[in-house]
């Protein structure tokens, strides 16, 4: 309870950060620090292996990619971004009443709701058979589905003049 | 390869390890090998410098330092230096007479650009360039101005920093010092001769006197 | 918190294995002798704990800044530096003493509190990975179930870290070696990470101290039982070192700080101790994942030949570091650098694939092994990976290193 207690207003904050920042960078740097008090929430709950991949794969990868889509664009314009701020909030808003309905409707239907006895931790081993039998369609597609990005991102970054190049050369 | 020409099959990423080997080697062999250290461990050890190397005018002098200045004083270098390093002030006595040696002979470091022209116009081998090169100092004015204390360097200093150049001068000084004295002794013994024409003149001419008389 | 807790079992009390961890004990039990609760004693215990390693690597790296400029010296026949103490000893320690009483220098169009985080963003990862990796037999700082799913997970924090000291020095420089180091550490970490996967396969953990444990023992008497002398470990641990060698920015893949050409990268801005920082930082990290290339592959602290177990683990595990470091030293002193699109390309044409192929291999050498059929695992896994390597070695050296390239922009 208290690692939640002291985490959660850190991460929220941080999320605010991320969406209230005016330059790019700085929101991109607030997404990953928000992900990466995530993944030590997780840690402080116990969940070992779900926190390291998600520090792993969100902090380490994720967060880099924006990153490193943010050095090869050209950086908008700070303060027309500033100017935009109220209407962004607004739509801002508006998109998260889904999910505070949610989150509403379970609060007040629910005494319902009692802590999770402790379960007995997963082993690495357990996870990956699970993950490859039972679950082994869902990552199935998803490979498919990464594999087709990878390909379809590897076709935009081709050169298109590559065949005239080929033959300059010669 | 662009080159019509088959070129030999190399496995590839050979040249990985040969360029390993070739480090390797050089690593290997540089503890024990010791022509392929040449890194000369500068405050202790100075590598040898050539006869050629010429970097600061120096002053010669035989045997004694004051006396055997070897400068007249003659102002021909300082006329001839192009950035004008050198001062001189001729050395007279209480008359005003030239005593042919400088009383100041300064030259300025900060000024001198190494030209050698000064050892090039010097008729009486007075001055030579020299091989010192440590002269930097931590004094901006005196440390650069160099006197005659600092100029004066003897005969033997030459004749080891510069062996050929030394011996050749030596030799014509000696040479033309046999000359002079020759010279000298040819004329003492032309005066002799003279003397004693003259005298035998004289007492020719006073035994004509006397014959004259008598 | 199960990352804090379990420090591994107490070794015997004088045992030479016990030496590494002697301040922690001695600590504990002078604390214990006064009185102190027993929070307060586990605490101060796991403080000295880490405070050795960190110590350890300290001066691993005082010394490696030193051996580094003596080797490539000696490669370059040369002396490298012997002017401060006994044959330079006391080097680092000029050097250190320049480096702190340098001027700190903040550019005046740097972001100021991401200028002065990067460097240290740079130094906590590496010296979270040192700790931990299995040193000795009873020498792991912290022993986690996890421990190769942390190394990761930490270790990729150093590409942000480096993006924001590229972008925070707000020049071109930093900024340009940032995207460098980005686009060459994401490419490189993949194969990296896939080469230790077949390990993780073939030991079906992720706990460093049990891997290196299942290298215990010897084939035929006297080869060891490392995961390098298998033909699928053979193939990975090259390609781990190869990757670990691009992942820690060293030459020939410097280009990140390629000093020829964009001064320093992403540390041209920084001075005096942040500087400092960020070559502690690359050191830390090269012990880090060197150290855990041993672990994975070179059987982390078991004796190399049988009979020479009775010295302590940790000597052997620092002998091993000891001769990965050399060869990162003597590669340096070696190859000239690469060119990006030359790296990218052996990244992406050569290493993945490679790695790829070594997890089906590790996959068919366990269970292979398992059943008993020691030669045909080698007669099937020796073709599926040299087989492939020949044909990517060849194509790669025939059509691609020697491509030329094209300019865009500077014709």
């Amino acid at each position: 309870m208290i690692p939640l207690l002291i985490l959660s207003p850190l991460i929220l904050l941080a999320a605010i950060g991320a969406v209230w920042m005016a330059r790019p960078v700085h929101a991109a740097l607030m997404l990953a620090l928000t992900l990466a008090l995530v993944a030590v929430l997780y840690l402080a709950l116990g969940a070992e292996f779900i926190g390291l991949v998600q520090f792993a794969v969100y902090v380490g990868a994720v967060a880099v990619l924006i990153v490193f889509s943010l050095l090869i664009t050209r950086p908008g314009d700070e303060a027309e971004e500033i100017e935009r701020r109220p209407r962004s909030l607004v739509t801002g808003l508006l998109c998260t009443l889904p999910v505070m309905a949610v989150l509403a409707y379970t609060a007040a239907s629910g005494s319902n709701i009692k802590l999770i006895p402790w379960q007995p931790k997963l082993s690495i081993a357990e996870l990956g058979e699970v993950l490859f039998t039972s679950h082994a369609p869902a990552v199935l597609a998803l490979a498919v589905l990464l594999t087709a990005v990878l390909i379809g991102a590897a076709l935009f970054a081709r050169e298109p003049d590559k065949t005239q190049d080929d033959s300059s050369e010669k | 390869m662009k080159t019509g020409k088959p070129t030999r099959w190399v496995l590839p990423g050979l040249g990985l390890f040969q360029g390993l080997a070739v480090t390797g080697k050089n690593m290997v062999q540089s503890f024990y090998k010791k022509e392929r250290m040449t890194t000369v461990q500068y405050p202790e050890e100075r590598a040898p410098i050539s006869p050629n190397f010429r970097n600061f005018p120096f002053l010669v002098y035989d045997k004694d330092p004051k006396a055997g200045l070897r400068c007249t004083a003659c102002s021909i270098c300082e006329k001839e230096c192009p950035p004008q390093c050198i001062y001189i002030v001729l050395d007279r006595d209480e008359n005003g007479k030239s005593l042919k040696r400088p009383k100041v002979f300064d030259i300025d470091l900060s000024v001198c650009m190494n030209c050698g022209i000064c050892s090039e116009v010097c008729p009486f081998d007075s001055i030579y360039m020299d091989g010192e090169y440590e002269l930097s100092t931590d004094d901006r004015f005196g440390g650069l101005l160099f006197g005659l204390d600092r100029l004066s360097k003897s005969a033997e200093y030459h004749m080891k920093l510069r062996p050929e150049q030394a011996s050749e001068v030596m030799a014509r000084r000696k040479a033309d010092e046999e000359k002079k004295a020759a010279a000298a002794a040819a004329k003492l013994a032309k005066a002799k001769a003279d003397a004693e024409a003259k005298k035998a003149e004289a007492e020719a001419k006073a035994a004509e006197g006397k014959g004259e008389d008598a | 918190m199960n990352l804090f807790a379990a420090i591994s079992t107490e070794p015997a009390l004088w045992s030479p294995e016990w030496l590494p961890r002697l301040p922690q004990r001695l600590v504990e039990m002078l604390l214990g002798f006064l009185g102190a609760p027993e929070w307060l004693v586990s605490i101060a215990g796991f403080l000295v704990a880490a405070g050795t390693v960190v110590g350890v690597f300290l001066g691993g790296f005082a010394l490696l800044s030193l051996i580094e400029r003596k080797t490539l010296a000696r490669i370059q026949n040369r002396i490298g530096p012997n002017r401060a103490g006994w044959f330079g000893i006391l080097q680092p320690v000029a050097d250190g003493i320049k480096m702190l009483t340098k001027e700190d220098i903040v550019p005046a169009k740097a972001e100021k509190f991401l200028h002065l985080l990067a460097p240290i963003l740079i130094v906590v990862p590496a010296i979270l990975a040192l700790g931990v990796i299995p040193y000795g037999r009873e020498w792991t700082p912290v022993s986690l179930e996890l421990g190769l799913l942390f190394f990761f997970a930490v270790g990729s924090l150093t590409e942000l870290s480096v993006f924001i000291a590229g972008w925070a020095s707000g020049s071109k420089f930093p900024m340009l070696g940032a995207m460098r180091a980005i686009s060459q550490m994401v490419s490189y970490e993949l194969p990296l990470i896939i080469s230790a996967l077949g390990v993780v396969m073939v030991s079906g953990t992720l706990s460093l101290p049990l891997i290196v444990e299942q290298q215990g023992g010897f084939h035929l008497g006297f080869i060891p039982a490392w995961n390098l002398f298998t033909p699928w470990g053979f193939f990975a641990g090259i390609l781990f070192f190869i990757c670990s060698i691009a992942e820690a920015n060293r030459c020939p893949f410097d280009l990140p700080e390629g000093e020829s050409e964009i001064v320093a990268g992403h540390m041209t801005e920084y001075s005096g101790f942040k500087y400092a920082l960020f070559f502690m930082g690359e050191y830390l990290g090269l012990f880090a994942i060197s150290a855990l290339g041993i672990t994975l592959f070179l059987g982390g602290w078991q004796a190399p030949l049988p009979g020479l177990g009775f010295l302590p683990s940790w000597i052997w595990f620092f002998g091993k570091l000891a001769i990965v470091i050399f060869m990162f030293l003597w590669i340096r002193g070696t190859y000239p650098r690469v060119r990006i699109d030359q790296l990218m390309r052996f990244a992406w044409l050569c290493m993945i694939p490679m790695a790829l192929l070594t997890l089906p291999a590790a996959g068919i050498w366990t269970i292979l092994n398992r059943d008993g059929h020691g030669f045909l695992a080698w007669a099937i896994t020796v073709p599926l990976l040299l087989i492939p390597c020949v044909i990517v070695t060849v194509i790669f050296n025939r059509r691609l290193a020697s491509a030329n390239r094209t300019y865009r922009f500077a014709e």
